[in-house]
């Protein structure tokens, strides 16, 4: 039951961060009410019985992910025992003024995914028992802005444990044009959020090259694998640039189309020139990137391709497809 | 305030706050649990949980006394701080996970073109603090990174009328139609999600309207105030828009090509079909609106359902045709680039539901 844990790591925490010298497991276990209770007192020899000693070794995993440092001792006649120091698990002063807290205080709601919500939160609530302003109305200080990191992905929570304790994963994944996912080996580096979507950036085994993949393509579990990476990790990983070169972002090239007056904005908003016909229609330049043809086809009759020959080419390709529907 | 911030029940988070807590109080006598709540960013009710938990703790080993900490409901009184020795009280270090969570969300938020310097500025400044406290911990945090979209000039005219109640004026593109509108706005709120939005009052059409702000093509800040209906403000943490039951349902069939769709479009159900390909039921409340999405698709996909809406693609369709025959012969190319079909530019182009119900 969740009190119950919460009150058995709470003072097991306790207990660790009081002591001056290291304590024993069977001292810790005689200690604490929820582990006397649950599993008796720990008089037996040795008192090491299997349940108890697995509870005791994710409590103390649970501690350590809330950032408490354990350090584990061995005494000279052999006895392990168990202490968090306090120098090395005190915050270094920080001192924030009003401002810089309400900042903070906006930046600590953004999140949607409920462990990194719950970081954030925590990490703001350290700050405030460190003496962090509050009385501050981030939302008054911010105008009506509400910004939202927005987390739908079920893989993103395992990845962003394997990126951040550099482990190599395996999961299936469907390209954007395949029927059927296949599995793939990957060393993950960085997750990146751009448009609202997430993405990953790492080493994948198979291919033996840099790839990207987008998360909500990724089917099934993410399983993490043994062993250290193979390849090695980049200072900067760019994320953002593969993904913008399949959203046709990059483009080396441009592309003369007619386009009816008033029709088709976005294609203006992109024309690096743009010239009135006079019969009803314009002539824009824009720049030819990936997956322009698909893009033109969707103005319908509003869009005519005049160059290259290639790009209209695929465009009347497109069309005669819908034509024959 | 609407957007209710995620706040799981688990008892990693709790214990994290409780550590917090018993710091915090101890140079706080007699604080008042409204005050705490507020502090901590949770529910009087959340507090309160962790006053019961807080008695039961203690550094209990060889006799060492639980926290007497008790409250009226409106004071927490400690009645004996001594039990914990002042080292054992002091403020935590972050972990790992806490500086990635702050680290990233900040430099996030600092990346909002259209937040005002100032703010920008002290975030920044917070942001170096919070890196330099957290040390070694902080390290992690690059690997992890967010960068929200939004057009700089117009987010700061509509911030700008929010602050100042002031109505605007936009001309705004709707990808459904492929028409640009003109159309005055009472702002509400501004909302990122991926892209920026802003909530307001469109006056047009007497509704609460969402604007996606890479689509306003034009912004004037009126000398009218603001004046939106009493509303309720929504929980935009799931979509901008779902669409309504009433609206009419739109069948799609596409190939493995065209399978990005189910990844776009919000859908009642995808069904796999033998070749690979998907059976897509969704609703919109225009669904003339997805005669872009059947051009896009080409040879990946057609509309099942309904017959009038595959036909006027296939009219759309032949017509296009028609103004090359009038250029010069078209060879058919065999080959086209197919498989770049899909991906990412659909985004930006097409109708992708969240920019609110048009009239």
């Amino acid at each position: 039951m969740a009190i119950a844990k919460a009150e058995r790591l709470m003072n097991l925490a306790l207990c660790l961060l009081g002591t001056r010298r290291p304590l024993s497991k069977r001292e810790l276990r005689d200690s604490i009410e929820a582990y006397v209770e649950a599993f008796g007192p720990g008089n037996g020899p040795g008192g090491n019985d299997d349940s108890f000693n697995r509870m005791f070794e994710r409590d103390k995993d649970d501690l350590r992910e809330l950032g408490l440092v354990i350090e584990t001792v061995e005494s000279l006649d052999g006895e392990v025992g168990y202490l968090a120091r306090r120098d090395s698990n005190r915050l270094p002063p920080i001192t924030l003024d009003a401002e810089e807290a309400a900042a903070l205080g906006l930046a600590a709601k953004v999140w949607q995914q409920a462990r990194l919500a719950g970081a954030a939160s925590g990490a703001l609530q350290k700050l405030r028992a460190a003496g962090l302003p509050e009385d501050v109305d981030p939302y008054g200080a911010h105008g009506a802005l509400e910004p939202r990191i927005p987390v739908h992905e079920a893989a993103f929570e395992p990845l962003m444990l394997a990126c951040r304790d550099r482990r190599p994963v395996v999961f299936d994944y469907r390209k954007a044009t395949a029927a059927r996912p296949e599995q793939r080996h990957v060393e993950p580096w960085a997750l990146e959020c751009w448009r609202g979507h997430w993405y990953l950036a790492g080493w994948d085994r198979d291919r033996g090259a840099e790839r990207v993949f987008r998360l909500s393509r990724i089917t099934g579990k993410v399983r993490s694998r043994g062993g250290r990476y193979t390849a090695p990790v980049p200072d900067v990983v760019t994320v953002r640039e593969t993904v913008a070169s399949w959203a046709g972002e990059i483009t080396d090239r441009s592309a003369r189309i007619r386009l009816r007056s008033a029709a088709g904005y976005p294609l203006r908003a992109k024309a690096t020139s743009v010239r009135e016909l006079g019969d009803g229609w314009d002539e824009l330049e824009i720049p030819y990137g990936h997956g322009l043809d698909a893009w033109l086809v969707e103005f319908g009759p509003d869009v005519v391709v005049l160059e290259p020959a290639e790009l209209r080419a695929d465009v009347v390709d497109r069309l005669r497809a819908v034509a024959k529907g | 305030m609407a957007g209710k911030p995620v706040r799981p029940v688990n008892a990693i988070d709790q214990t994290r706050r409780m550590l917090s807590l018993v710091t915090y109080l101890r140079e706080r006598p007699g604080a008042r649990v409204e005050d705490v709540a507020r502090a901590f960013g949770i529910t009087e009710d959340e507090l309160v949980s962790d006053l019961d938990v807080l008695p039961m703790c203690g550094t209990s080993f060889r006799g060492g006394d639980l926290l007497d900490i008790d409250t009226d409901g409106e004071r927490i009184w400690w009645h004996n701080p001594a039990a914990l020795a002042a080292e054992a009280a002091e403020p935590l270090r972050l972990a790992a996970d806490e500086a990635t969570a702050l680290l990233v969300a900040a430099r996030a938020v600092a990346t909002l073109p259209g937040l005002r310097e100032s703010d920008r500025q002290a975030l920044l400044r917070a942001t170096a603090k919070v890196e330099t406290a957290a040390g070694e911990a902080a390290g992690a945090s690059s690997r992890l990174s967010v960068t929200f979209e939004s057009e700089g000039g117009v987010f700061a005219d509509v911030d700008r009328a929010i602050a100042e109640r002031r109505r605007l004026w936009i001309r705004y593109y709707s990808p459904a139609r492929d028409e640009v509108t003109e159309r005055e706005i009472d702002p509400i709120r501004l909302v990122s999600v991926g892209h920026t939005y802003v909530e307001a009052w469109c006056r047009r059409s007497e509704a609460r309207r969402t604007f996606r702000l890479d689509r306003v093509a034009e912004i004037k800040i009126l000398d009218e105030p603001s004046a939106p209906p009493e509303i309720e403000l929504r929980d935009l943490s799931e979509a901008l828009v779902q669409p309504a039951a009433e609206d009419p349902e739109v069948v799609v069939e596409v190939g493995p090509g065209g399978r990005w769709v189910a990844e776009y479009y919000p859908h009642d159900s995808a069904d796999e079909l033998p070749d690979g390909g998907l059976r897509i039921t969704l609703r919109t409340p225009e669904p003339a609106s997805l005669r872009r999405l059947a051009l896009r698709l080409g040879r990946d996909g057609r509309i099942v359902s309904p017959p009038e809406l595959a036909d006027s693609a296939r009219q759309a369709a032949r017509e296009a045709l028609a103004a090359y025959d009038g250029i010069e012969a078209v060879e058919a190319v065999g080959g086209a680039d197919a498989a770049g079909a899909g991906g990412p530019r659909v985004v930006h182009a097409v109708a992708d539901g969240p920019d609110g119900r048009r009239e």
